[in-house]
């Protein structure tokens, strides 16, 4: 057994990494469901599947007990569906007219009935129609129209956006509304339904006026902004801020400026570098032979550098450690104090770039990506390596006798990346 | 107030109407920004300013993944979140300490540290680009954000007591395994993503990019999502519009600023009492100082050891030589050299870098020919860099690795009648 300081330390760190990861792919699932929606056959927006909606609001639903319908729901749910019919019945009967713009109406009114509800599809047993979109496999009851594969309706009614997210037991008064649009839909146009796949007819897509609009005048303003940056500190605007910050410190009545936490992290970041250069360097000088006596003293010379750098180094991080050491710690009741996050070039880079990173296969791609996990993994991998030894190899050595089941699990752990485990023999010598 | 304009500027003589502007710009460009009015107040410290503030500076500094939840957190709670962020980020006066945790008063105070936040750093840029809406299939190009925020959330599995070493090896196979599951998700991922840029081809109206992203994609797909990601993309807009107008005129705020700094009573200089505070830095941070200390003193142990050898070599090789005036004049100039040399080392490090390296997202766009892509990046050399780095890691967990055998190797001599058989190296 682990002493508990120990135990806990190392616990919790590993949690950290394996908290990490699970966020990872939680992100990376989403994506997910969303490519391989696009990639199935598209459902007409008449009859959504719940999942499509992936705000946080809906994942509650879903999981929240409320779901199940109860009486009440059940009768609005009953009228909402004998109105559909009565809806698909005239549809049938007007001829049709070929306005893009019911095509929203049709699909408000089936909205009332999916999102949120997908825990509880076996009591509803009115499912045709179209009346509720059950999580593996969409009804086609109402599929009187299609998304049109060239942009979408620009004109929606008002009251589709809001009630996409509220569940059907929400309030007595929704029925109303969505009556009202039944109204509306029953001169609605039936065109004929086409399956849509990106594979097929994906180069057919258009992108509407006013998302170009909108997505260019972003990037033009972005440009703009980013280049509004440099000028800042040559002009009098920098000047101003410096002073004002200058006249901060001063009126505070502190002697120097405080360290901020994320600059001490930054500054243990720099030195671990320097450690590693230092290293680097090291070895470059120990494993070049010198042909002659100015490349030894040369050598030498830069040995006995890189080893003053390494002291200077260890000072300033015990300067840190000691000022650290000293802080009163005020506790705070909620949560951890915020960290700005360290843009890895430094200061003030480019918020975001605009520049492209061009892929020519999937193979590339895949490369790219893996590549990139594997090095964020080794970090991790070697972060942990260190935080284990500085907590097992102590254990071990002070142990008198060692245990030969905690050295061996210490050396799977350390040595091995906790893969591969050592064999240990007795050595008898009565029987040799 | 007889304070000497330094420079003659335009802006500053603009009239009394560009400061209300200017702070209304700066509200817009800021989440959950504040009407002029609130500013206007806060200078003379009226109580009534003082949640807004606090609130503003609350979205400000919390963490962006904790938006949902933070924002129904009472006033309270938010005070003290910001009191010690605030803190964290070594906010230089006390008087923010002593503020009342129910949020009624010192809007002057915290006009101050708003307006000390804006001075430090270009704040409405980065909420904007943090907030950024992602049209394109983004990817990063280097850990670095991956990497610097490990985990916001606190850990909710503590060992409360004594674990057996075996629950750690546990949770490191647990991890191997999750690691695993993630290559094989992301691989899948990339394979749909080249599938979907491939349909699409010949769409977007941007002959740069070719093709359509996930999220154009899915917004001609959800017409209503579409809706949504336009609004936002508008909202992002108007943010944006509005940090561009507060850039132009933020030098007639700082003028203002400076008035409301010495409209503040001075504040008595820090007890003798109380040392140089520190912000609280999580247990984490403690501990990775140690770590780089360890190191650093391993390595040093090292350079100490082969400067020792070297010297005691060279002593005996040169001391029975005599030192001629050649050989002090070529001494030197090695001497220069070197320093030279350990002066652009230190540099390297202590310059972090400049940004030589690409980093942060960036948009995937297929392109399947061989045009030099000019300003573009090429995933060939993303992927060179990441080999490189990934070599770099291995070599030192091998070293790591290398190290705790003989460690371990040393301690197992110790114990006598043992055979040890080291697993086969595959």
């Amino acid at each position: 057994m682990l002493p508990a300081d120990c135990s806990r330390r190392l616990v919790a760190e590993l949690q950290g990494a394996l908290d990490a990861c699970a966020e990872r792919q939680l992100q990376l699932e989403q994506s997910l469901r969303v490519s391989r929606r696009l990639l199935r056959t598209w459902e007409p927006a008449g009859t959504l599947a719940p999942e499509a909606r992936l705000e946080p609001e809906t994942k509650e639903e879903d999981h929240s007990p409320a779901c199940t319908p109860g009486p009440q729901d059940l009768k609005e749910l009953e009228l909402l569906t004998q109105a559909l019919k009565k809806a698909v019945l005239a549809r049938k009967v007007t001829s049709k007219a070929g306005e893009r713009a019911k095509a929203p109406s049709l699909k408000s009114g089936s909205f009332a009935t999916s999102p949120g509800m997908t825990a509880s599809t076996p009591s509803w047993a009115p499912g045709q129609a179209g009346s509720c979109a059950s999580e593996a496999k969409p009804t086609r009851g109402i599929r009187q129209t299609t998304v049109p594969a060239k942009g979408h309706p620009e004109r929606r009614l008002p009251s589709a956006g809001n009630r996409a997210r509220v569940g059907v037991g929400a309030r007595a008064t929704r029925p109303g509304p969505g009556l009202r649009d039944q109204h509306v839909a029953l001169s609605a146009a039936p065109e004929a339904p086409e399956s849509f796949t990106l594979k097929e007819k994906g180069s057919l897509l258009q992108l509407p006026t006013a998302f170009r609009k909108a997505a260019s005048q972003n990037s033009r303003l972005w440009a703009q902004l980013t280049s509004a940056q440099p000028r800042d500190s040559t002009n009098a605007t920098a000047a101003a801020k410096t002073y004002f910050l200058q006249q901060m410190q001063t009126a505070s009545g502190r002697p120097g400026p405080v360290l901020s936490a994320a600059e001490v992290e930054a500054e243990v970041g720099r030195l671990q570098e320097a450690c590693s250069l230092l290293r680097l360097h090291m070895k470059e000088e120990l494993s070049a032979a010198p042909t002659d006596w100015t490349q030894e003293y040369r050598c030498l010379l830069t040995l006995e550098g890189l080893q003053a750098i390494a002291g200077q180094c260890l000072h300033r991080l015990q300067e840190l450690h000691a000022a650290l050491a000293e802080q009163p710690v005020a506790p705070c009741p909620v949560g951890r104090p915020s960290r700005a996050p360290p843009p890895c070039g430094g200061g003030a880079g480019p918020f975001w770039s605009p520049q492209l990173l061009l892929y020519s296969s999937t193979q590339e791609l895949q490369t790219l990506a893996a590549l990139r996990l594997r090095v964020a993994m080794l970090d991790q991998q070697v972060h942990l390596e260190k935080v284990l030894m500085a907590e097992l190899l102590p254990l071990v050595s002070s142990q008198e006798p060692p245990s030969l089941a905690l050295c061996r699990a210490v050396h799977s752990l350390l040595c091995e990346g906790g893969e591969r485990f050592l064999t240990v023999l007795h050595d008898d010598p009565a029987d040799s | 107030m007889g304070r000497r304009r330094r420079l003659v500027d335009p802006a500053a003589e603009a009239g009394a109407g560009a400061l209300p502007k200017v702070i209304a710009a700066l509200s817009r460009s800021l989440p959950a920004g504040p009407s002029p009015e609130i500013f206007r107040r806060a200078k003379f410290d009226r109580p009534e300013a003082a949640p807004a503030l606090w609130q503003l500076l609350f979205r400000l500094l919390s963490p962006r993944s904790a938006d949902g939840a933070s924002a129904s957190l009472a006033l309270e709670a938010q005070v003290c979140l910001v009191k010690s962020a605030l803190r964290s980020q070594g906010y230089p006066r006390l008087v923010l300490a002593q503020l009342p945790e129910d949020g009624s008063r010192g809007s002057r105070e915290l006009l101050l540290a708003l307006s000390w936040l804006l001075a430090r750093g270009p704040l409405p840029e980065q909420l904007l680009a943090q907030a950024h809406v992602q049209l394109g299939d983004e990817i990063p190009v280097c850990e670095c954000e991956a990497l610097a925020s490990p985990g916001p959330r606190v850990p909710h599995v503590e060992a409360e007591g004594p674990v057996d070493i075996r629950c750690v090896q546990w949770l490191m196979g647990r991890l191997r395994f999750r690691w695993r599951c993630l290559i094989a998700s992301q691989q899948e991922q990339c394979t749909l993503l080249s599938k979907i840029h491939l349909y699409t081809r010949g769409c977007h109206s941007d002959q740069r990019l070719g093709h359509l992203s996930v999220a154009e994609t899915e917004m001609l797909r959800d017409p209503e999502g579409g809706q949504q990601l336009l609004r936002r993309l508008e909202r992002e807009n108007t943010g944006l519009e509005a940090a561009l107008e507060w850039r132009r005129g933020e030098l007639v705020f700082w003028r203002w600023m400076d008035t409301v700094l010495g409209a503040c009573p001075p504040e008595a200089p820090a007890a003798a009492t109380q040392p140089t505070f520190l912000p609280r830095i999580a247990e984490r941070g403690l501990g990775r100082l140690e770590l780089a200390a360890r190191e650093l003193r391993a390595l040093q142990e090292e350079l100490c050891e082969a400067t020792g050898r070297r010297r005691a070599a060279w002593e005996a090789r040169v001391g029975g030589q005599g030192r001629g005036p050649q050989w002090s004049s070529a001494r030197q100039a090695l001497q220069k050299a070197v320093e030279q040399e350990l002066a652009a080392l230190r540099w390297a490090w202590e310059q972090d870098r400049g940004p030589a390296r690409p980093h942060g997202p960036h948009r995937l766009v297929r392109c399947e020919d061989e045009a030099p892509g000019g300003q573009h990046l090429r995933a060939a050399e993303v992927i060179q860099a990441l080999r490189s780095q990934e070599a770099c890691l291995e070599a030192a967990l091998r070293r790591l690795q290398g190290q705790c055998r003989q460690e371990l190797a040393r301690l197992a001599g110790a114990l006598p009648g043992l055979i040890w058989i080291l697993p086969p190296r595959c």
